[in-house]
């Protein structure tokens, strides 16, 4: 049986496929029907019901936001009696809504004002008692149930794609309204979802709240520059004052109909620097690059300037420091050895379509909320079987998780090990794998790992009717110890099953610079190293306290490789007037004219392609695909590689903690983003605490490695065992080793 | 059928205006015109039309108060926008016109509103509350007039009059345990699988369980059968479940349990009533203790229904539901007499939900109990599922009777003849071939068709898969041993003579046709009936005629006070649902006794009671606004050669797009419904 449906669109023949609906055929083949309440991500809300439509033969009027069509049926979309209602159905949207547009922040951008006069609506016919409704402050998020239509967007989008569930809809029909589901206040990861997706004022930034007009908005198309993600973001900018020349970011919106943002992204937009030309510095600047050994530099940084640093380390014979990005490098390469293929194989949108996703070595929600919203997304559509293998349990997983692996610290190599055993139990494997499995201590490895048979049996068996499987490696693994075998492992299971792979990158740029920089191995050794972004003896930044002030990435424009291997442009939301690296570059006879004269330069044998900058496009095509720059090109790369042998599985005992951020928390950047929390405690179970000798709201000193530094501790109920979580976003210093850390741990105060 | 004044119930038209009360016509309806055993009723409106009982009745505040309660009522409203402020402006103006302040103009502006309502309502509720509505302001137009011209009130505005209303589905109805389905399919197709589960919690605690082997009456009751295929309601219920189970959540419990009230009640049994009688109890607050006969907890479906149909493990977690109440299980106590005499101090009142546990004779001749290789079929599932759900072995003494060699039920190289036609039949065959017989036959008086309309399509169709031989039109005449060991049976053949006067088609013995099969085993599995001989006799509790215990069907207290009873031991063998249902009622019933002494029906239950006997569901009406020839989606079965031989499931449920897709499908019938007392 064909899976294909033919039938007609106002006359027009059209063909749908197995799980579209009347609706998504219309917009693809350009045929307008008028809705409220549909929105692409989500399964429809059916609330509006102004996309009903008329189909051949069938009495009365069919929804076809969430009909699929029949063979040979015929719809009409545009008669008079079905104008009618949808007119009737707008002027019950307008009973006593409030007559606000002069001050309301959707007023410009509103469906309720765009379809009010696409229908035509100027006077009422019906009333009804009006009611008193109080305005609610959620923190970051205000929600006016006057001005709710209930088209439940919102609700959707929180659940269906965010995966925090956080709101609900109350509901008592006239008096129906958006509640924090089992709470008394919102309590949720703040990612502002419902606010871009509210198609009224409704649900609004509380920080944005009156301070402009949609119409006096300027939208820079961009990429946000937190995570590895890649999302495509508009900054917002207006003038500051009616004297003032300069420009600030009022806020950030997306492309909600298709993509999603987290908080960081939202409301973590003030991070620019401003400053302004100070030839002295910048003279030292250059006396410093030109002194030094080495350039050490973080991954927040553009492929233009990645390799423009990469000129100068040609150029001057100096060593480049990246340790975040040459870890992520040399775990490629391993994997390449095996896999042949120089890049990942999966996607997000991969993801997002899978019905299986192992994720190992990540606190994936807080690393990379793009691959959670994904994990969601494939969780909830699906039915994705979700297998979540850490040493912590996340609660803001829970339900998107099927099966949590709570495995040992340090044991990932013996948990991959067998976890690919299992996966690859029916597969015809080559003989040095082979050799391998068969040579594995199943029992030794189960024994310190704490990953049993009964579990690995489970996560098999509802890996049963799966299809498409995705497995997601954390930086955990990029970080450990053993990287180079875990790679490995990884490439084989790759290499054998139909599993795809998705490598997280840490930072925005890992990935670009991994793939444009030549990097060498920081020791910490030398003393002559300048900091782009970085420690070093001389520090080129664009944060607070830097030797020369430059640009940040909202700042500047460029391209970034983000996790799906896209190489993605961003542009300047605000101008920067100091000197930027590549002002640096010139004088040192690298330079060009201007920095995005790098893009077509970018090194083709990782996979980038000659294009021009300002080729590239930076938008969502009209059916949400994603269009932005271009793919990588697949590298072959030799196979050459083979699986070591398993050394014994290291152990960690004692007071450990776990190097990540709390939600909204990603970096410096993050950091003196004024709409962000910036909760810097040390986070733990009640049981760390007792281990730890320490209570919640001690002062405690932390040291390992060569740090120590002091932080609260917060003892939280959701957590549990013997691990406790540290953030590190206002640390100072690449964060870029192991992330568990066995630490000293004292109390200093004795409040 | 009731006797009515005026009545627009389903398309009739009655009209007894002006005529004197002996000459009234009746309605065709069960319409529920005595509302308790001491209201009458005013007048009934609903979905599909209005009734009323007698001339002095306010048309236009029922019309109001009708409004009124379809804002009231939550899960009606609030999901779309025709129906959430088309429902408050009818309130508004309907009690604008009642208070003598409406206009003329209102009366067009309610057509208007009540048209785009019927037209584009989301579910049926928001799309049927104008219909009576519009009905009254037909005939009764100058009841309007009036008030809106002398600027007066509707006669009785201001009258105590208790306007008692209900939502219900005709999928709701049908089912015995009344299960708020459409709301739990609403939670599937939003992706709100907590919701959805919540959703079937309401009245049914058992949702892995009735997401898998309940026979769905609903089915048969599904309004989408008009358009074409009945919705897959039953296996829906398995994603809300799964959801839970899967990640690991605690338990969604429809409402949070209420404080100890201090009061205990006993139940026996832990079957499908035991444990629901628990739960709703549990969660009012009551203490339970439940007793059970056997090792295990969940009576015949735990021991009955096999593992390749009810995987356990799903099972125990419906189980761990009702124990995460706090209730308190007492394994492996069989209640005697004396015990309940006991309990009859101890507790505030008493469950008996045993079930029914004897298997009934197949009445042929030689039917000796003594005779090797005669095994019940209560007693051989018994045997099966002891040993594959929780490793109980069997005794040598126990094999020796069954003619077994082996610890468990292994029936290699034997022959195996079941007789019955029920779903405890079909377990016996299907579990026989997974014991590895050489022959199965199922022995059925009447013919296939009847053989699924008892069972399900399903279960018949996989157990001819599976090698199960049935003999239709045939039943066992004499069981032929040797030595008190099981041979062979003599099995008559039997015809459908059709009564020529257009009765009932009779079965007649075809003379001469009788042949004898080879057997090892026979296994009645014709009827269950229950050993009640826990009741002590001096309490002389009613029985039926069929040997269970009688109740009233609406309150379950049996004729001795405090002691209730419900599930099989009531009905005589039925389905879970049936079970759940009475239990849940029960629970409901003992809540307000233990705490008032009194048995009592809420208004909630009365009307429930009402649109069972009027039905809900309509199967002619035609429907309008879908689009037909959306096919049902049919989970995926294991393998024939996947399964005989082992205990996997069978039935491997939806993928989520299967099940997104028939959630979808899903008309959401709700029905609102409203007596004036």
């Amino acid at each position: 049986m064909s899976n294909l449906i033919n039938f007609t669109i106002d006359g027009k023949a059209v063909t749908a496929k197995k799980g579209e609906t009347i609706l998504t055929v219309a917009r693809r083949e350009g045929i307008y029907i008028p809705t409220m309440c549909y929105i692409s991500k989500t399964t429809p809300c059916a609330s509006c019901r102004m996309c009903v439509v008329e189909a051949e033969g069938v009495e009365g009027f069919v929804l076809s936001c969430n009909t699929p069509p029949t063979n040979g049926i015929a719809i009409t979309t545009n008669t008079q009696a079905l104008e009618n209602e949808r007119t009737n159905i707008m002027k019950l949207y307008d009973v006593n809504h409030p007559l606000e547009c002069g001050v309301c922040d959707k007023s410009g951008e509103c469906d309720l004002q765009n379809k009010t006069l696409e229908f035509n609506v100027s006077k009422q016919n019906f009333s009804a008692r009006d009611q008193h409704r109080k305005i609610e402050n959620w923190g970051l998020i205000s929600y006016d149930p006057a001005l709710c239509i209930l088209c439940e967007k919102c609700v959707h989008v929180c659940n269906e794609v965010i995966g925090d569930d956080a709101i609900d809809l109350q509901f008592g029909g006239y008096k129906s309204k958006v509640i924090p589901k089992n709470s008394d206040t919102l309590d949720c990861t703040y990612c502002g979802e419902c606010i871009a997706v509210c198609p009224v004022g409704a649900l609004i930034s509380t920080n944005f709240k009156y301070s402009a007009n949609a119409w006096e908005l300027t939208r820079v198309p961009a990429t946000c520059a937190h995570c590895s993600g890649g999302c495509s973001l508009e900054y917002e900018t207006r003038h500051t004052g009616i004297s003032s020349k300069d420009n600030s970011i009022y806020r950030v919106k997306n492309n909600f109909e298709f993509s999603s943002l987290c908080g960081a992204g939202r409301f973590g937009f003030g991070f620019d620097n401003k400053t302004t030309k100070n030839p002295d510095a910048f003279a030292r600047a250059f006396d410093a690059i030109v002194n030094a050994k080495a350039i050490r530099f973080s991954s927040m940084i553009t492929n233009e300037e990645a390799l423009l640093l990469q000129r100068l380390k040609e150029s001057l014979g100096i060593k480049l420091y990246n340790e975040d990005a040459r870890k992520y490098a040399l775990f490629m390469e391993a994997y390449a050895s095996i896999s042949g293929k120089k890049h990942h194989s999966a996607t997000l949108e991969a993801v997002k379509q899978a019905d299986a996703v192992i994720v190992i070595g990540s606190m994936i929600a807080t690393d990379n909320p793009a691959v959670r919203y994904a994990m969601t997304t494939a969780a909830k559509h699906n039915g994705a079987k979700i297998i979540y293998a850490h040493p912590i349990e996340d609660a803001l997983m829970q339900n998107t998780i099927t099966q949590f692996l709570k495995y040992e610290v340090g044991t990932e190599e013996g948990v991959l090990a067998l976890i690919a055993k299992y996966l690859l139990a029916d597969c015809e494997l080559g003989s040095d794998e082979k050799a391998f499995f068969d040579a594995l201590d199943d029992g030794y490895l189960s024994a310190e790992s704490n990953i049993g048979e009964e579990e690995l049996s489970l996560m098999m068996k509802s890996l049963m009717r799966t299809k498409n499987r995705v497995l997601v490696v954390g930086n955990d693994l990029i970080a450990h110890k053993e990287a180079k075998n875990i790679a490995k492992l990884v490439a084989v299971i790759e290499k054998y099953s139909d599993i795809s792979v998705l490598v997280v990158p840490r930072d925005v740029n890992t990935l670009g610079v991994s793939l444009t920089c030549k990097l060498d191995c920081d020791d910490n050794s030398l003393e002559n190293v300048v900091g782009y972004n970085e420690k070093g003896s001389f520090v080129i930044a664009s944060l607070a306290g830097a030797d020369l002030a430059t640009p940040a990435l909202n700042q500047q424009e460029g391209t970034f490789v983000s996790i799906d291997n896209r190489v993605i442009p961003t542009n300047a939301a605000l101008a920067f007037d100091g000197y930027e690296l590549h002002d640096l570059a010139k004088e040192l006879g690298v330079g060009k004219q201007n920095t995005i004269d790098f893009t077509k330069e970018l090194p083709q044998e990782s996979g980038f392609k000659a294009l021009e900058f300002d080729v590239l496009e930076n938008f969502l095509a009209p059916l949400g695909e994603d269009v932005r720059g271009y793919m990588l090109d697949q590298v072959e790369v030799a196979m050459d590689g083979s699986l070591d042998e398993l050394d014994a599985l290291p152990e960690f005992n004692g007071t450990i903690i776990y190097n990540v951020n709390p939600v909204l928390q990603f970096n410096a950047y993050t950091n003196i983003a004024s709409q962000l929390e910036r909760d810097t405690t040390l986070r733990g179970s009640a049981q760390f605490g007792a281990a730890a000798r320490i209570s919640d709201g001690d002062q405690v000193e932390i040291s390992f490695g060569d740090k120590t530094f002091v932080r609260t501790f917060k003892q939280e109920e959701s957590l549990k065992g013997t691990v406790a979580l540290n953030p590190t976003f206002d640390l100072e210093g690449n964060m870029e080793s192991y992330r568990f850390q066995k630490s000293k741990i004292v109390r200093v105060n004795h409040e | 059928m009731s006797k009515v004044y005026f009545s627009t119930w389903n398309g009739e038209f009655i009209n007894n205006i002006n005529k004197p009360q002996d000459q009234w016509e009746e309605s065709a309806y069960n319409l529920p015109a005595q509302y308790d055993d001491h209201r009458e009723s005013k007048a009934f409106i609903g979905w599909d039309g209005v009734a009323i009982f007698n001339a002095d009745v306010d048309v236009i505040r029922l019309a109001t108060e009708y409004a009124a309660q379809y804002q009231v009522y939550s899960e009606a409203c609030g999901r779309c926008a025709p129906g959430r402020w088309g429902g408050r402006i009818l309130y508004d103006m309907l009690d604008k016109i009642a208070r003598g302040e409406g206009e003329l103009s209102d009366m067009d502006h309610l057509k208007e509103i009540s048209q785009s309502m019927q037209i584009t309502s989301k579910c049926e509720i928001g799309k049927t509350v104008p219909n009576p509505i519009l009905d009254i302001m037909t005939h009764f137009e100058d009841e309007f007039l009036t008030c809106i011209n002398e600027k007066k009130a509707s006669k009785h505005y201001d009258a105590t009059i208790n306007y008692i209303a209900k939502i219900t589905a005709p999928c709701t109805d049908a089912c015995p345990a009344h299960v708020d389905i459409p709301g739990y399919i609403e939670g599937v197709r939003d992706l709100r699988f907590d919701d959805s589960l919540m959703a079937t919690r309401q009245t049914m605690p058992l949702a892995h369980t009735c997401g898998r082997v309940c026979p769905h009456p609903c089915e048969s009751a599904c309004r989408r059968t008009n358009l074409d295929e009945p919705i897959s309601i039953m296996e829906l219920k398995r994603l809300g479940a799964d959801y839970e189970t899967d990640h690991g959540f605690g338990f969604f419990h429809p409402l949070e349990k209420k404080p100890s009230i201090g009061k205990k009640v006993a139940v026996i049994g832990a079957g499908p009533a035991g444990l629901t009688t628990a739960y709703y109890l549990a969660l009012e607050g009551i203490d339970v203790d439940v007793y059970e006969e056997l090792p295990v907890l969940g009576g015949e479906v735990a021991v009955g229904v096999p593992e390749y149909r009810m995987p356990i493990d799903k099972y125990n977690k419906d189980i761990d539901c009702v124990k995460d109440l706090g209730v308190n299980f007492i394994v492996n106590s069989k209640v005697t007499a004396d015990m309940m005499r006991q309990f009859e101090n101890d507790y505030d009142a008493v469950m008996v939900a045993t079930g029914t546990r004897i298997s009934k004779k197949v009445y042929c001749d030689n039917e000796r109990a003594e005779i090797k290789g005669y095994w019940g079929a209560i007693d051989f599932l018994d045997k099966v599922n002891l040993f594959e759900k929780y490793g109980y072995t069997i005794s040598k003494e126990e094999q020796e009777e069954n003619l077994l060699t082996t610890d468990y039920v292994d029936l290699t190289g034997k022959t195996v003849v079941c007789v019955g036609g029920g779903f405890t039949s079909m377990d016996v065959v299907r579990c026989s071939i997974r014991a590895n017989a050489k022959k199965v036959y199922m022995i059925y008086r009447r013919d296939e068709k009847t053989i699924i309309g008892n069972t399900t399509y399903e279960e018949y169709h996989e157990a001819v898969e599976e090698g199960v031989e049935f003999l239709f039109h045939s039943a066992v005449a004499e069981m032929r041993d040797e030595d008190n060991i099981l041979k062979s049976l003599l099995i008559d053949k039997f015809e459908l003579v059709p009564d020529p006067n257009g009765g009932r088609a009779q079965l007649l013995k075809v003379e001469g046709a009788s042949y004898e099969i080879e057997a090892d085993y026979l296994v009645p599995a014709v009827s269950q009936s229950a050993d009640l001989k826990l009741l002590p006799s001096e309490w002389e509790i009613e029985m039926t005629s069929w040997a269970t215990i009688k109740t009233n069907g609406k309150d379950y207290m049996t004729s001795r006070k405090g002691i209730f009873a419900s599930g099989d031991c009531e009905y005589g063998p039925m389905t879970i649902v049936n079970a759940v249902g009475q239990a849940k009622r029960a629970a409901s019933v003992m809540a307000r006794y233990v705490q008032t002494g009194e048995v009592s029906l809420s208004d909630d239950e009365i009307m429930e009671d009402h649109l069972r006997k009027l039905r809900v569901y309509d199967k002619k009406e035609k429907i309008k606004g879908w689009l037909p020839g959306l096919p049902r989606e049919v989970s995926v079965k294991l393998d024939v050669d996947d399964r005989k031989t082992n205990n996997k499931e069978v039935n491997l449920g939806f993928t989520q797009e299967e099940a997104l897709s028939e959630a979808d499908r899903c008309m959401r019938c709700y029905y609102i419904a409203m007596t004036a007392v």
